[in-house]
């Protein structure tokens, strides 16, 4: 090209992309509103916060949380204790007149590095992540959980019609 | 009457009466006072706008931004102030210790002097030099001796190679600014920048910038050479933080460092209020700035700023959207564009004077 034309094709050029590029920083800027959410102040707590999200919107819902156990569903079959890489599940079973009761669940949430095996490898779904995250604590045994305080009967077994449907 | 401190002296005259050893004391009062609240008010202002560049930053890129001192954040910027005196002021031990702390103080100067011949409208002006102009285009480029000596002093090569790229940065784009801003005396006829303020009106025809479509382009380019003496992205060579850490000022801690960032912040409003009075107008309002009663005086003012700080957010929104040139495009940039075509402009704005009789493109809407 003709350096004189490709002189003014420069400043053309110069002119041109650069208030492309402030019209969308612009756009951004008065149009876009921000996606950051401030934990934990608008957090919906109590009646005085109105606005803002609660803490269930605010995380994913395949989030890893702190793991819960629906004991209507829990078998006691232990495979979420044998799977468990790191063996942070206790579960401990008893016999009372025929009927299984599972007196110990714990769970070492302190320790627990959220693979999620144990979710997976429960037959009844009973052991899931939660959305829970807020886990800070002055004693790291709090952090210890017990799932069970009075024994409870284990639930059930599925037929295997039932369970494939599920 | 034409600046601050005449009138000043004139009320402590009325007030006191005057005498030779009286008259000294008002004469040094009448300066100290409004230096003082040029200086307060460049600081605080420069204070501000590194909360809005963060508060700005957020925004473009859909974050908040400083939200946690203050409503909204608002009082960050005394937060950041108080934090860098409290810290420990360190000075390396092989830095040239006597320049190293020189430095700051003729980087901050230059940003104060430069405030001095400002006129934020109305009588408020602390001193309307005739050669006004002239003053601020070596004040600002008085920057550059304090970078380079802060380069120099701290003992480092990545602060020295800042230092001389401000050094090679400033010189070269003090040209097309210089050129910028001469086209505007070339209609004015004079130095002064009450004088040049008083040319224009109320009413955007009557503002230079819409002069002829020389003087337009020559807004432009007072621009971007004033964004590339300010170092600010996308000429922030010599603080480049990938390159050079974080440049001339990297040996430098508490408020020292301090001291380059009010002065970088407070430029940027020394340099927004440079285009505002020499090609917006400044804050003409039709009146005249020193009969005319204090409550107009004061809506002059109101209307300085009201050009100046747009002009402030200009400068942020142009950083968080382009990213650093490289050095010798920036080179190039000043010696084969900027410079050739403020020449361009200089001259023809001459021819236009000789041809339209010095009107300009509105002159008939303006009267
Ligand atoms: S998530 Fe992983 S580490 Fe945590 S309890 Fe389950 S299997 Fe163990
Ligand atoms: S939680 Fe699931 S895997 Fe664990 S014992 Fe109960 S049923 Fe078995």
């Amino acid at each position: 090209m003709n350096p004189a034309i490709q002189y003014f094709k420069n400043i053309w050029d110069a002119i041109y992309t650069v208030s492309f590029g402030m019209i969308i920083t612009l756009k951004y800027w008065v149009k876009e509103p921000p996606i950051t959410i401030e934990y934990p102040d608008r957090l919906k707590k109590g009646p005085l916060i109105l606005s803002g999200n609660s803490l269930e919107e605010i995380v994913s819902d395949r989030f890893r949380g702190y793991l819960t156990v629906d004991f209507s569903t829990c078998i006691g079959c232990l495979q979420c204790m044998i799977t468990c890489p790191i063996d942070i599940i206790a579960i401990e079973t008893e016999k009372r007149d025929d009927v299984r009761f599972i007196t110990r669940f714990d769970i070492n949430q302190s320790k627990c590095m959220y693979c999620g095996l144990c979710v997976e490898v429960c037959p009844t779904d009973a052991i899931v992540h939660s959305k829970r995250f807020e886990g800070a604590c002055y004693d790291i045994k709090e952090l210890c959980i017990r799932h069970v305080e009075t024994a409870v009967p284990v639930a059930k077994r599925p037929s295997k019609g039932e369970a494939e449907s599920a | 009457m034409h600046n601050l401190a005449s009138i000043i002296q004139s009320i402590l005259k009325e007030l006191f009466g005057s005498s030779p050893s009286l008259d000294l004391l008002y004469t040094f009062l009448g300066y100290l006072v409004p230096c003082l609240t040029v200086v307060t008010v460049i600081g605080m202002i420069g204070g501000i706008l590194t909360l809005m560049e963060r508060k700005v930053a957020g925004a473009i890129q859909n974050r908040l931004g400083p939200n946690r001192v203050g409503p909204y954040g608002s009082l960050q910027w005394i937060a950041d102030a108080i934090k860098l005196h409290l810290k420990e002021d360190i000075i390396p031990a092989l830095a040239d210790k006597n320049l190293f702390r020189l430095a700051p103080y003729i980087v901050f100067v230059g940003t104060v002097l430069t405030g001095l011949v400002i006129p934020f409208g109305g009588s408020f002006i602390v001193v309307d030099l005739n050669v006004g102009l002239i003053f601020l285009i070596v004040a600002v480029s008085l920057v550059v001796i304090g970078l380079l000596m802060s380069g120099w002093a701290s003992n480092n090569k990545w602060a020295l190679l800042g230092g001389i790229r401000s050094a090679a940065q400033i010189v070269s784009y003090e040209i097309p600014s210089a050129l910028a801003l001469l086209t505007v005396i070339l209609i004015t006829g004079s130095f002064s920048m009450q004088k040049i303020v008083a040319e224009q009106g109320l009413f955007p025809w009557q503002w230079f910038i819409f002069y002829n479509p020389f003087t337009f382009i020559a807004f432009f380019i007072f621009g971007i050479a004033s964004l590339a003496e300010l170092n600010r992205v996308p000429f922030d060579f010599p603080e480049a933080e990938s390159e050079l850490v974080s440049g001339y000022n990297v040996e430098y801690s508490s408020m020292r460092f301090g001291f380059f960032f009010a002065a970088e912040f407070g430029n940027i409003f020394v340099t927004a209020s440079i285009a505002t009075a020499v090609f917006l107008g400044g804050g003409n309002i039709g009146l005249d700035p020193y009969e005319s009663g204090i409550g107009y005086q004061l809506l002059m003012v109101l209307v300085f700023f009201a050009k100046a700080i747009p002009l402030c957010f200009v400068s942020l929104w142009v950083r968080w959207t382009l990213p650093r040139l490289r050095i010798d495009q920036m080179m190039s940039m000043c010696w084969k564009y900027l410079i050739p075509i403020s020449f361009v402009c200089l001259t023809c704005t001459a021819l236009w004077m000789l041809v339209f009789n010095g009107n300009g493109i509105f002159w008939r809407m303006s009267g």
